[in-house]
């Protein structure tokens, strides 16, 4: 088992390397001169150099890349252009959590809905309840989300004064004022997981519920829920943890609307911000963080197939 | 009189090279006079300590633009200046009365003319910046002298470039020595436009250094707290403040939200109080809000389409001519600008106290819409039958792509076909810049004088003239009228230059945009001046 997770993590490090070179092109592919945008419009050519020596900008561009990506292993992420802040305070100490923070309660609110109507309608199958489930999950993977987020902030933020229309108050630090500012964002977030959850679920239940151990359960006279909460629902774990792996990707390109309409200060409004404001080494540091962080759910959800499934343990 | 370092300078084309999209506004508003009152009666026999008692309540502001920096000596964003102007003040000041635009003396007690290029300043007593220091007569040449000579270089420096000699009278009085009597003075020295004029702390300049920016310290009615990006901007009042009775409230938060209709939102909802910059989509569904005032005005700008006169077709002054008559700006209002702007006959716009024309529409001066004198002009161009050409277009400004699309078919009717060529905003300004364009639609924004609406813009071979009009009567009369300081004289000197303009035509005119701001109706005391800005020294919430 552990030579299986080393090559599974040996391959995601060649991912990241190939990641990582394609983040740092992003940064001398895109237009404009940074040593331009750092002196503004007004300079001579001794200072040009200086700067563009200061940056490392007139070594070979393999050398350049060998640095960046030394610096950014440990933590040097830079200082923007224009702004002159400190890069891995901003994105990391500062975005972060907040986008943290809105996945996992969009991930949580869309398991904790999305399971239970999977499970139902695969229970109760060609039923009204089915086709209700089935309208529920496609409306939702279907709506745009920047587009629920407006309907969402002018029907219960300003029609009914009901949750705050943006903003964002860290849950640790009033748990209660965080999770009411979190309401209408999370949902918006989570429409279009709860309907892939709701689909996946209900599809491999489906398949599940068929299968002659349940039969044998329903035999031994062990209760419906039991049967189904059981020993159905741990069967489906694969398909559906695969899933949120791979939407979790989704869900964080949701993110950058998400946190622009309702104006949260995480990645995905640093990203929008640094984008208008031409920081091309914000871009750079949230694009490289972005997919760090998807490369490494789906490294954890490889490395969980064997815990969920006995059958995939190298005997 | 010639201004060469204008040449080296393209804070505007930096400016929207770097964030198209709002580059900042310049609000200009009509029949205001609430706020004077207010401040006046503040400033009857209150101490200071009772001020101080006064100041309470906490205003929360939507800041929509980009915002690079809080040093006024180095950004190149007008939002910044919204709030750089509540922590600092300038040597000028720009004041409101509901009809004119007047520069008044801010940190100088009193400001006097010795001859026409020798300005006498004498500061008032006893102001400190929120570090503790004094600002006195050297704290105020540092920093005019950071702009003007600092390293690095300051945008701002060419305001300064006649700037000769500052000569120290005694702590609290400077003298201004010009090489020449300069018009622009009175917009350059103020801490809101010119920003050259902005008074910053020299001891946090040397604290700080390159940090200054996000480190303000001035003598302004709020110090700064915390800059959190992508969240907000957190001020606090100052309560020693110089001005008495000011400010009122005892925290600002200048919120940033990239998302208009989300402030709108947070503003009904009561999340808000304000936000810094109603965009015309949104204008007439805020003015329905009942518990929302809407404060808006026509402004200094005006907003054209640009024609590359170096070469063909437009290189043919007739066919320009043809289109700046074919343009029916009526139409553009509706459509482009939601019914909200007004039609500009040429560039000097409705702000700019005694030099714009009321009557400009019955003075048969500039351009207007004249199908038949457009087909009059379109049968001398050289080139008869149909061309082809080409616009560039983004999704920007005021009027995003709605402009262009507005205008083809109106081209169309003179038989010039055009071709839309939809670009990012960054490749856009580019070819711009680099000349690589038939036409486009372009605008200047938030100007309150005449020199500099006119001539960086139109010089020949000037840095800002993407369209290579070069025409030297026009900078003659330019040059002439920046060195003067009488208005009436100025004015006669810019009508013709812009007489020249308008007629050689390397642009058609548009509009004038009105530029919004929008408050809950519990704020009060809001002043309005006609360059900036959300000025909260006067401002309290019941």
């Amino acid at each position: 088992m552990l030579s299986q997770a080393a090559g599974k993590i040996a391959q995601t490090l060649v991912v990241l390397l190939i990641v990582s070179i394609a983040s740092f092109s992003l940064l001398k592919l895109a237009p404009g001169d940074p040593v331009l945008l750092m002196l503004g419009s007004e300079f001579d050519q001794a200072s040009y150099d200086s700067l563009n020596h200061a940056l490392g900008l007139d070594q070979p561009m393999i050398v350049q890349y060998a640095q960046w990506l030394g610096n950014f292993v440990t933590g040097d992420w830079g200082v923007s252009y224009v702004a002159r802040a400190d890069i891995f305070n901003l994105v990391v100490r500062e975005a972060l959590p907040v986008t943290l923070t809105l996945t996992a309660c969009s991930l949580g609110l869309a398991i904790l809905v999305g399971v239970p109507v999977g499970v139902l309608s695969a229970v109760k199958k060609d039923t009204a309840w089915d086709a209700g489930a089935a309208v529920f999950a496609l409306t939702g993977t279907a709506f745009p989300s920047f587009f629920l987020g407006i309907l969402l902030i002018w029907f219960l933020g300003v029609k009914f004064g009901a949750f705050p229309v943006m903003g964002f108050v860290p849950p640790w630090e009033d748990f209660w004022a965080g999770l009411y500012h979190l309401v209408l964002p999370s949902i918006t977030l989570s429409t279009f997981f709860i309907g892939m959850i709701v689909r996946v679920t209900r599809a491999a239940l489906v398949e599940v519920l068929d299968q002659p151990y349940i039969t044998a359960a329903r035999a031994r006279g062990e209760p419906g829920w039991r049967v189904v909460w059981v020993h159905g629902v741990r069967n489906i774990m694969m398909p559906v943890v695969t899933v949120i792996g791979l939407q979790l990707g989704g869900i964080l390109q949701g993110a950058v609307l998400t946190e622009t309409v309702f104006s949260m200060p995480g990645i995905g409004q640093m990203l929008t911000n640094a984008v208008l404001g031409r920081e091309y080494m914000l871009v750079q540091a949230g694009v490289m963080l972005t997919a760090v962080m998807f490369i490494l759910v789906n490294l954890l959800v490889d490395l969980s197939y064997p815990l969920l499934d006995p059958r995939l343990r190298p005997r | 009189m010639t201004r060469d370092t204008g040449e080296k300078i393209d804070h505007k084309a930096v400016l929207a090279a770097q964030l198209s999209n709002r580059i900042g506004r310049r609000s200009f508003l009509k029949g205001v006079g609430v706020g004077a009152g207010a401040l006046a009666s503040a400033g009857l026999g209150l101490t200071p300590d009772l001020a101080r008692a006064d100041q309470a309540g906490h205003i929360r502001i939507a800041s929509l633009s980009h915002i690079d920096t809080l040093d006024p000596h180095f950004t190149f964003f007008l939002s910044a200046v919204q709030i750089i102007n509540n922590i600092h003040n300038g040597l000028l000041k720009v004041t409101f009365d509901g009809e004119a635009v007047k520069f008044e003396p801010d940190l100088a007690a009193s400001w006097d003319m010795e001859d026409d290029t020798t300005h006498l300043f004498k500061l008032h007593e006893g102001v400190k910046f929120h570090d503790g220091t004094a600002c006195d007569a050297e704290a105020v040449k540092y920093s005019l002298m950071r702009v003007k000579s600092g390293d690095p270089k300051s945008p701002h420096a060419w305001k300064l470039e006649l700037l000769d000699e500052i000569e120290i009278v005694d702590p609290l009085t400077l003298r201004l020595k010009f090489s020449k009597p300069y018009a622009f003075l009175p917009v350059a020295l103020t801490g809101s436009t010119g920003r050259a004029g902005t008074i910053v702390s020299p001891a946090a300049v040397e604290k700080y250094g390159m940090d200054y920016g996000r480190n303000p310290v001035g003598t302004g009615p709020f110090k700064f707290v915390s800059w959190k990006d992508n969240d907000s901007i957190e001020l606090e009042a100052n309560p020693d403040y110089f001005e008495a009775g000011m400010p009122k409230l005892a925290k600002a938060s200048f919120m940033l939200i990239n998302e208009p209709s989300t402030a709108v939102a947070a503003l009904v909802s009561g999340q808000i109080e304000g936000m810094n910059d109603c965009p015309l989509q949104l204008v007439n569904q805020v003015k329905q809000v009942p518990t929302v005032n809407l404060y808006g005005g026509v402004e200094g700008n005006y907003t054209y389409v640009g024609m590359n006169t170096r070469k063909a077709p437009f290189d043919d002054v007739n066919l320009r001519r043809a289109v700046a008559f074919a343009i029916d700006r009526d139409a553009v209002v509706k459509q482009g600008y939601f019914g909200l702007a007004q039609e500009a006959y040429t560039p000097i716009s409705p702000p700019m106290t005694g030099f714009y024309d009321p009557n400009i529409a019955d003075s048969g001066r500039g351009q207007w819409f004249d199908l038949e004198k457009a087909k009059a002009f379109r049968a001398k161009a050289k080139t008869q039958g149909d061309i082809e050409v080409t616009y560039l277009m983004t999704e920007d400004g005021p009027g995003g792509t709605r402009v262009a699309q507005t205008l083809a078919p109106m081209l169309a009717e003179i038989g010039i076909k055009v071709k839309l060529e939809l670009l990012e905003p960054a490749a856009w300004v580019k070819r711009m810049k680099d000349g690589d364009f038939e036409m486009l639609d372009f605008r200047w924004w938030a100007d309150l004088d005449p020199e500099e609406t006119l001539y960086p813009e139109f010089k020949s071979g000037g840095s800002w003239n993407y369209w290579g009009w070069d025409n030297a009567e026009f900078d003659r009369l330019c040059a002439e009228a920046g060195a003067i300081i009488d208005t009436e004289k100025r004015a006669e000197l810019y009508r013709k230059a812009e007489d020249h303009l308008m007629d050689e035509a390397p642009v058609a005119m548009l509009a004038h945009i009105p530029v919004y701001k929008a408050f809950a109706k519990k704020v009060e005391g809001f002043q309005y001046v006609p360059c900036d800005l959300v000025n909260l020294h006067t401002v309290s919430i019941a």
